[in-house]
């Protein structure tokens, strides 16, 4: 029999999926670049659950127009202000880091986490 | 009466004119940081006695919190944010001098943001604002780490970031699962609300946020990216990162577990937890030969005692706890400053090159010896009282636990003076290491002439050092500033339990 799962749950679980790939991309792989991609997914994750924590079953758009007249009937904006400064943050931190591997890049010419000497976990 | 958010913007407009300033003008840039800070201070200063009578409260864009945003200024947020703006008014002077390359409007910028981003986190009431001021604090702290652009720098950077990164997220995940809980973000509102949340979602919230912030705190075993950021960061940053931003971090997580998740297990892992990372630091700053990193190391140590004393929670221990971080932020802060122009003199990061460089740096060397000794805790410096009463506080709370956990911190405290001795008897040695004897200073030749570092760099550290010898006679206004922050930190507690 198939349990009936909502589209908050569904969220809920994939994010929490996002998150721990991305956190087992970052601990097991050795290329600083893939660290990155990890880092980002991990960070789509934690998205993806901030913005969910405003679920409102059969929410609309929050924005008032004709048609929708109700607050309750809306989906909470909140959350999705934060998401917005939120993946704002997740840019410049994934730019910084870009910045910094390039920088570091062009003195070892290796990307190796493993042979970079003092980067062992 | 001076409004406290000008604490946030003042030093936030500054970034933005000064990187004005730059285009045209770079050299004027650290002089302007200079005056946003002590502008800063002086204000601070002002708001204490109206802070002592009553929490300020902020409201912001004109809607009252919980809906709106909301700045708190106790007299916990205050005190920190003294500290803070005391070392850093101290450290931007020494920069004037010891940052001399062309990269100083972008040095002050950072610097500034760095300041905005911890006095954001200890005024804000906002538990969102807390995570944006945090990213400001840690984004302005990578870059600074990586400054001075070598291989070290640059790989502790990318190590800090990657895990720093990983904390901000679990610190996000912990605001989703409060918010998804509660449909609030003001600090306050979760704290009368907290106890509708199941325990398991109240666990969960717990566990991320303690991680989360943990990593910023230098918490173990989350705090393997603290020697090597600390240890290549410039020796003024180090000063700051070791100074004030670990225990800013250390106090918002005790603030927030103290008003959100009391638990009594959580402050028994807390207090351990405190224990292994004073035993860790202590032993691995044993083993180091770069003064830097055995600083960085000493740091980690000094951080688990500051939480060992802040996680037994009672009152005395707590304004122990507030008087060693008092003390910590002005000997640690002293012995970066110092180290900073001993490396820049020899050329050299290990302590058996340092041997008799006391004889050529006589002043630096003193300071050194009586930063030590506060570290310490011998009387009647500074450090002397703090540590005293952490070990009374902890030795009078009765408990078998804490008693052991006392006696583990006495070790600990053994060890630190044994390292600390140690490269002591480098500095005062007869026989000159081969980089001292070569070391020269701008103002002149010759194996016997000062190498003293320039006076603008030297006053700073002299005013920490008449802190810690002269601090004594300012103990009693102090701890009146730290009972007050006790009872702030308190209030929110019984609020909790109730």
């Amino acid at each position: 029999m198939m349990i009936p799962l909502s589209i908050h749950t569904i969220l809920n679980i994939g994010s929490f999926g996002l998150l721990v790939i991305g956190l087992a991309i970052i601990f097991t792989k050795r290329n600083l670049i893939t660290m990155v991609i990890g880092l980002n997914v991990a960070d789509v994750g934690a998205n993806i659950l901030l913005v969910n924590a405003g679920f409102v079953k059969d929410g609309t758009a929050p924005i008032f127009t004709t048609a929708v007249g109700s607050a309750q009937a809306m989906s909470d904006p909140v959350p999705q202000a934060l998401v917005l400064t939120s993946i704002v943050i997740g840019f410049g931190i994934t730019a910084l880091a870009l910045a910094l591997i390039v920088k570091l890049y062009r003195r070892r010419t290796t990307l190796d986490v493993s042979k970079i000497r003092g980067l062992k976990w | 009466m001076v409004n406290p958010i000008m604490l946030i913007l003042i030093p936030l407009l500054t970034v933005f004119l000064i990187n004005l300033v730059n285009i045209k003008w770079p050299k004027f840039s650290a002089g302007l940081s200079f005056l946003a800070i002590a502008l800063t201070t002086g204000m601070a200063f002002t708001l204490l006695p109206e802070v002592m009578q009553a929490p300020i409260e902020v409201v912001i864009a004109g809607t009252k919190a919980p809906i709106g945003i909301n700045l708190l200024i106790g007299p916990l947020g205050l005190m920190l944010s003294l500290i803070i703006l005391v070392t850093s008014l101290l450290v931007s002077m020494y920069s004037f001098s010891y940052i001399s390359d062309e990269r100083k409007g972008m040095y002050s910028g950072l610097f500034l943001l760095l300041i905005v981003g911890s006095l954001g986190m200890v005024m804000t009431g906002d538990i969102f604002n807390l995570f944006v001021f945090f990213e400001i604090l840690c984004i302005s702290s990578y870059i600074l780490v990586a400054y001075q652009r070598n291989e070290h720098s640059l790989e502790a950077s990318i190590k800090y970031l990657l895990l720093g990164s990983i904390g901000s997220l679990f610190l996000l995940i912990s605001i989703a699962i409060l918010y998804r809980g509660l449909g609030t973000l003001n600090i306050a509102d979760i704290a009368a609300r907290v106890g509708e949340l199941p325990p398991s979602t109240r666990i969960a919230a717990a566990a991320f946020f303690t991680i989360g912030i943990g990593v910023e705190a230098a918490i173990f075993p989350l705090n393997s990216w603290l020697p090597d950021a600390h240890s290549s960061a410039p020796s003024s940053i180090s000063a700051m990162l070791s100074g004030f931003v670990i225990e800013v971090a250390l106090v918002v997580l005790i603030k927030i577990v103290f008003s959100l998740f009391a638990f009594a297990a959580l402050f028994w892992l807390l207090a351990v937890v405190g224990v292994v990372s004073l035993l860790i630091g202590e032993f691995a700053a044993y083993r180091q030969e770069n003064i830097k990193r055995m600083l960085a190391y000493s740091s980690i140590g000094q951080v688990g005692l500051i939480l060992f004393a802040l996680s037994l929670g009672t009152e005395a221990a707590t304004r122990a706890a507030f008087l060693q971080i008092i003390n910590h932020a002005a000997a640690k802060s002293a012995l970066f400053l110092v180290s900073g122009y001993m490396i820049i003199r020899t050329g050299s990061y290990q302590i058996a090159d340092y041997r008799g460089i006391a004889r050529r740096m006589p002043v630096s060397g003193f300071v050194f010896f009586l930063a030590v000794l506060s570290l310490v805790g011998v009387p009647p410096l500074f450090g002397f009282f703090s540590k005293f009463s952490i070990v009374m506080a902890a030795v009078s709370s009765g408990s078998t636990g804490a008693t052991v956990l006392t006696g583990l911190v006495l070790l600990g405290t053994v060890v630190e003076a044994a390292y600390f001795i140690r490269v002591l008897q480098h500095f005062y040695q007869r026989e000159p290491a081969k980089a001292v004897t070569a070391a020269r200073s701008e103002r002149g030749a010759g194996a016997e002439s000062s190498i003293e570092a320039p006076i603008a760099a030297m006053l700073p550290v002299l005013a920490f050092a008449l802190f810690l010898t002269g601090g004594v006679l300012l103990l009693g206004s102090i701890t009146g500033l730290a009972d007050a922050a006790v009872q702030d930190l308190f209030a929110r507690l019984v609020s909790v339990l109730a």
